[in-house]
């Protein structure tokens, strides 16, 4: 479903590059995570997948068609929920379909089939400033299903929420992953988070931006109607990623501290 | 004394300064009417020049009628001319010499000029409001264009905007306030100038009622069309305000928060 070929990046003219041949595939309907500490080119993955980078190096393929631009194929939900403040709830959620050249009664229905799955009927005509942060990130969620893509693209979606909205949510999106066959890349920080949506986990470093291992992540679905934090493959799996992702953080300082040692020191006049 | 209550409700305070000043006024005005007449002396040259020999409205209907053409095309225009300068490179290479000098330029400089192009009467009018308004709203606009948030360009392109989507979804709504903005100024600019461009060139006007008192000492009633434009001044400054609430009702409620 999504493929991604030796893809690199590099910004103007620092040598060492943000993503160096990074290579990942995703089957339909699977969900995959990306957790790497910061730097290490997650989100510029995502933005380059998403058409809105392009690659220095390298190719991306989803359903089989290149991937160069964005497409209908494709929908993003953002860290910051980026919902447009002149448009309602319904108008935000109807966006995409909008831009698709959708009739107006028939968009809004459909945006308003999304709005009433995340409990949002409700507050179709507010506007984003009247609605809390949660609810925000619903609509923007909702503005991405509505226009039915293969692939979901979601930059650390639920970043920016406090940990009970963030929970709730998170148990949302899984019912929403459930019932449609949509392929989920999932860029987060939480390794909780992580461990509790995907089916796989792709550890990333740093420096430059590259994968450190992949994990497949068998714990029994749905997880959101058991403590799968009492599984012994949760710790097992979380005490895996803390180690890696401290290993790599060591050794990036290490790294860097041997590329200061290497250059020469300011004397003083 | 001033009690903490009525700097809470200043609605009295307000109305009391007024009083004063107006009494104050009446009094000393009294003594010498020719320098600053007085405010009974006005309200009574109101009434005649309003109502009694009709020379106040024909005037006002004048430099009104100049301000709203000469109004309606700078904003049209000016519009146009700062999304295209924001969006297309090109554009605004081209237009940005010009945009920039003629806005240094005192429009008004260009009266004797622009006598000589279109003479004294309705076209002078407006023209001369074209000059004064239009700059402030191309450099708004340009702004505003210039500076919508990246987050939203790229959520628009993301959904696969087309270039003419990215501005009408995107960059348009973006920039009403800053577009706002640059037709507030606009407006207060062209009252300006077409009340200048009356007194220094054309024989009808507003502007021109002004000067013909001032010189034969009439001073009530120089003040008559003066206190009018203030007035005017303030009502067209508030329709712009509610022009610009009613296109951003979502504002609004950012505003209440």
């Amino acid at each position: 479903m999504l493929d991604i070929q030796h893809v690199s990046k590099s910004f103007g003219r620092v040598a060492q590059p943000v993503l160096d041949d990074f290579s990942l595939t995703a089957a339909e309907g699977e969900f995959v995570s990306l957790i790497g500490p910061s730097g290490c080119g997650k989100t510029t993955l995502l933005r380059i997948v998403a058409g809105l980078l392009p690659a220095t190096s390298g190719d991306v393929t989803v359903a089989g068609v290149p991937s160069v631009g964005p497409s209908r194929d494709k929908a993003v939900v953002f860290q910051h929920f980026n919902l447009f403040p002149w448009r309602t709830t319904l108008a935000n959620a109807a966006y995409g379909l909008e831009i698709q050249n959708v009739p107006k009664q028939e968009r809004e229905e459909r945006a308003m089939r999304w709005l009433r799955m995340l409990g949002l009927e409700k507050y179709a005509h507010h506007y984003p400033g009247e609605i809390s942060g949660g609810m925000r990130q619903r609509v923007g969620i909702a503005r991405a299903l509505a226009i039915e893509p293969k692939l979901l693209l979601m930059d650390e979606p639920f970043g920016a929420l406090d940990a009970l909205t963030r929970e709730h949510l998170q148990g949302e999106l899984q019912k929403i992953a459930e019932q449609t066959s949509l392929t989920i890349l999932f860029v987060t920080h939480s390794i909780d988070e992580a461990v509790y949506l995907s089916d796989r986990i792709v550890v990333m470093g740093t420096h430059p931006g590259r994968i450190i291992r992949e994990f497949a992540v068998d714990l029994r679905r749905p997880r959101y109607d058991y403590n799968f934090r009492a599984e012994p493959e949760y710790a097992q799996i979380r005490g895996e990623i803390w180690g890696m992702l401290e290993r790599e953080l060591a050794e990036d300082e290490e790294r860097s501290d041997a590329a200061e040692d290497t250059t020469p020191m300011e004397t003083p006049a | 004394m001033i009690s903490a209550r009525t700097l809470r409700d200043p609605t009295m305070l307000r109305i009391g300064s007024v009083v004063a000043v107006l009494v104050l006024w009446e009094v000393l005005g009294r003594l010498d009417p020719i320098v600053a007449s007085y405010p009974t002396a006005i309200v009574a040259a109101f009434v005649e020049l309003a109502f009694v020999d009709n020379t106040l409205w024909p005037a006002f209907a004048t430099t009104l009628q100049g301000l709203v053409v000469g109004f309606a095309i700078s904003s049209v225009l000016g519009v146009a001319i700062g999304f295209a300068m924001g969006r297309i490179r090109l554009v605004d290479l081209i237009l940005d010499p010009y945009v920039s000098a003629l806005y240094a330029t005192p429009r008004i400089a260009l009266v004797p000029l622009l006598v000589l192009w279109v003479g004294i009467d309705f076209e002078l009018r407006v023209t001369i409001v074209v000059l004064s308004s239009i700059f402030p709203i191309i450099i708004n606009t340009y702004i505003g264009a210039k500076s919508v948030d990246r987050e939203l360009l790229d959520t628009g392109r993301a959904f696969a905007a087309n270039g003419w989507q990215m501005l009408t979804t995107v960059v348009v709504p973006a920039s009403i306030p800053y577009l706002f903005a640059g037709l507030r100024i606009g407006v207060a600019r062209a009252l300006v100038g077409i009340i200048v461009a009356e007194m220094t060139a054309a024989v009808t006007g507003t502007g021109q009622l002004i000067i013909q008192y001032g010189r034969f000492f009439q001073t009530d009633k120089l003040f008559v069309p003066v206190i009018i434009l203030g007035l005017f001044s303030i009502v067209l400054a508030e329709v712009v305000y509610f022009l610009q609430r009613r296109a951003t009702p979502w504002a609004n409620v950012e505003r209440i928060r």
